[in-house]
């Protein structure tokens, strides 16, 4: 393994995701998910993606309704307490002949998961599982494709008598290998040693754990900054292929010590997502009718990046309000 | 008219069931509420754990999800879902997983993923996250939801995480938790209601107390439950104390997010 870390724009660095990729979303939910990248793959209409964020928030949700997705293995796709993933619903619920196909997991199964991709190793075991209809073969959604799909592991999990203690009954879940991992932090260095503040969720993992790792960053800093403090950088240059700088390249979603979820953001999609047509034209004016990043934020306005910011010692903004449904008070103060 | 919501209750009884001291994993919205309405009152040795990595969160402001850069603020350490839920939870270390959920039957089974045949659900929910590994590994589980026919049921459409009677790997035979060979299992479920807690030898569900000074009755809590449930030895619950309201209306959730005043 070399280090090739290239700095590339945003539409060179997406060109690189090839349809029928497994793509690992940093992050976790609503908190510094690689927005500005999932944007551009609509853009560049990218299609049959498998999914495998652990768990998924409203990136997962707006490939799904924009039709870039084929299969999805997640413990968890939602927006927490703003609402429901209308799109990953409609995807579901009542379908007759379905074209996308979901595959339950656990937070803690699919970490391990990931975990065992960033080792090497084909499978890790977990006492998780047990019990729950998730671990039941006749249950598995994607037992009819496993045999003939390289991109699946041949069962979903298995289970094994602990052969060096107590004889226990172990579950074994696969290793998850991605294509792709997409990763939004608050600063890269020219090399791609990553700096996350705040939590860094299962991202140094998915990153060990995948063929190519994509980076989009707020801003690129010289290694030498990073250097500084090493115990406060995240990922090795050595795991990162593709850097890009995008700042606010996380929103809507909250990214710690910059800037706050969006809440306007998340009370436009929840209503637009309800239903396909407004889905679709949500999509023409939020995604595809800005061409780059750039305009995307100029639509979006300083005012309203400015309204997000977080307070630099908290981490977050303790002014901006939560409540959708009481919205309107905040606009008028 | 009352002075306090039935959410509120529930959210106050919730945190009486935690003890100082206890590491408490709990998911987001009623859970997080109760667990730091307890932090806030009786039990400021609480650690609060979260699921994405967050250990001995003491948020200044309720954190929206269980990543949220709130729950971070001035914590002591940080870890990812490895630590807390492959090490901490895995290892025994937490003494109680407090959840939410969709639909319980009488053995605190659980749903959150989905209304009807999974395989064409008629209403699909956002999924286990780890409130699966959660209900099996945690040493005890606490259980709030909503107190209706549609959500105490007498079979669980989709059983995402195990209460006392559980589905068997591979054929989905109904065994004992123990026979499936897990630790733990679910102590209480709080409700819009009242208390329930399983009996010590058939854990199955009973009504152990009930929100009496709201008007709840135990034959409303009958009415409200989608299987036989005993109430014989229901008793009333203490209202809430001043201080259980101020500080959960002025300290933990004064926005409302989950309280919804």
């Amino acid at each position: 393994m070399r280090r090739n870390t290239k700095i590339l724009s945003l539409k060179e660095a997406v060109s690189l995701i090839n349809d029928g990729d497994q793509i690992f979303t940093g992050g976790w939910t609503v908190v510094r998910r690689p927005m500005g990248l999932v944007y551009e793959m609509v853009r560049q209409r990218k299609k049959n993606l498998y999914l495998c964020a652990n768990p998924g928030g409203p990136e997962v949700d707006l490939l799904i309704g924009a039709g870039c997705v084929y299969l999805t293995e997640i413990n968890y796709i939602g927006h927490e307490v703003f609402g429901h993933p209308y799109n990953f619903r409609r995807a579901l619920e009542n379908v007759d002949e379905p074209q996308y196909f979901h595959d339950d997991w656990t937070v803690q199964t699919g970490a391990l998961r990931i975990l065992a991709g960033s080792m090497g190793l084909p499978f890790l075991p977990t006492r998780s599982l047990k019990g729950s209809d998730i671990a039941l073969p006749a249950l598995d959604p994607l037992k009819d494709k496993r045999s003939s799909d390289p991109k699946l592991p041949n069962r979903k999990i298995e289970v094994i008598k602990d052969p060096f203690w107590e004889g226990d009954e172990i579950v074994l879940v696969p290793a998850l290998r991605p294509d792709v991992c997409l990763i939004h932090a608050q600063e890269v260095g020219e090399s791609g040693t990553v700096r996350i503040q705040g939590g860094t969720f299962l991202d140094y993992h998915a990153a060990l754990a995948s063929k190519l790792v994509i980076v989009s960053a707020e801003r690129i800093v010289p290694e030498s900054e990073l250097r500084q403090s090493p115990e406060f950088n995240a990922i090795p240059g050595l795991a990162v292929d593709v850097i890009v700088e995008l700042p606010h390249g996380a929103h809507p979603t909250a990214l710690y010590g910059h800037y706050d979820n969006d809440p306007w953001w998340f009370k436009d999609y929840l209503a637009a997502s309800k239903q396909e047509d407004l889905f679709q034209s949500w999509l023409d004016e939020w995604v595809f009718g800005p061409k780059t990043h750039e305009e995307y934020l100029t639509k979006l306005g300083s005012k309203r990046l400015e309204k997000l910011r977080s307070d630099p010692n908290k981490g977050y903004n303790p002014d901006i309000r939560r409540r959708l449904d009481k919205l309107e008070e905040v606009v008028k103060q | 008219m009352n002075r306090y919501s039935s959410v509120e209750m529930m959210a106050i009884a919730g945190s009486r069931l935690i003890t100082d001291g206890e590491a408490v994993l709990v998911g987001t919205g009623l859970p997080l509420v109760s667990t730091l309405l307890a932090k806030h009152t009786h039990t400021p040795n609480a650690v609060v754990l979260m699921e994405s990595g967050l250990y001995d969160s003491n948020p200044e402001s309720l954190p929206f999800c269980v990543a949220d850069p709130r729950g971070v603020y001035q914590t002591p350490w940080i870890g990812s879902a490895i630590e807390i839920m492959g090490q901490f939870l895995q290892n025994k270390m937490v003494d109680i997983g407090f959840l939410g959920g969709a639909q319980v039957d009488r053995f605190g089974n659980l749903n959150s993923t989905c209304i009807g045949d999974y395989a064409k659900p008629t209403k699909r929910f956002e999924g286990s996250g780890g409130a699966c590994d959660i209900a099996i590994m945690a040493l005890k589980t606490i259980i709030i939801m909503t107190h209706e026919v549609k959500r105490f049921v007498e079979h669980v459409d989709y059983l995402t995480s195990p209460g006392w009677m559980v589905h068997q790997y591979p054929d989905g035979k109904l065994v004992s938790r123990e026979e499936a060979g897990l630790w733990g299992g679910p102590y209480a479920v709080v409700s819009t209601l009242g208390v329930m807690k399983f009996h010590p030898k058939t854990h199955v569900m009973y009504v152990e107390s009930y929100f009496a000074d709201m008007g709840v009755t135990p034959e409303e809590i009958s009415q409200n439950t989608g299987f036989l449930i005993n109430v014989s030895q229901a008793k009333p619950l203490e209202p809430p104390t001043e201080e259980e309201l101020n500080v959960l209306r002025r300290v933990v959730d004064p926005e409302g997010i989950f309280m919804k005043y």
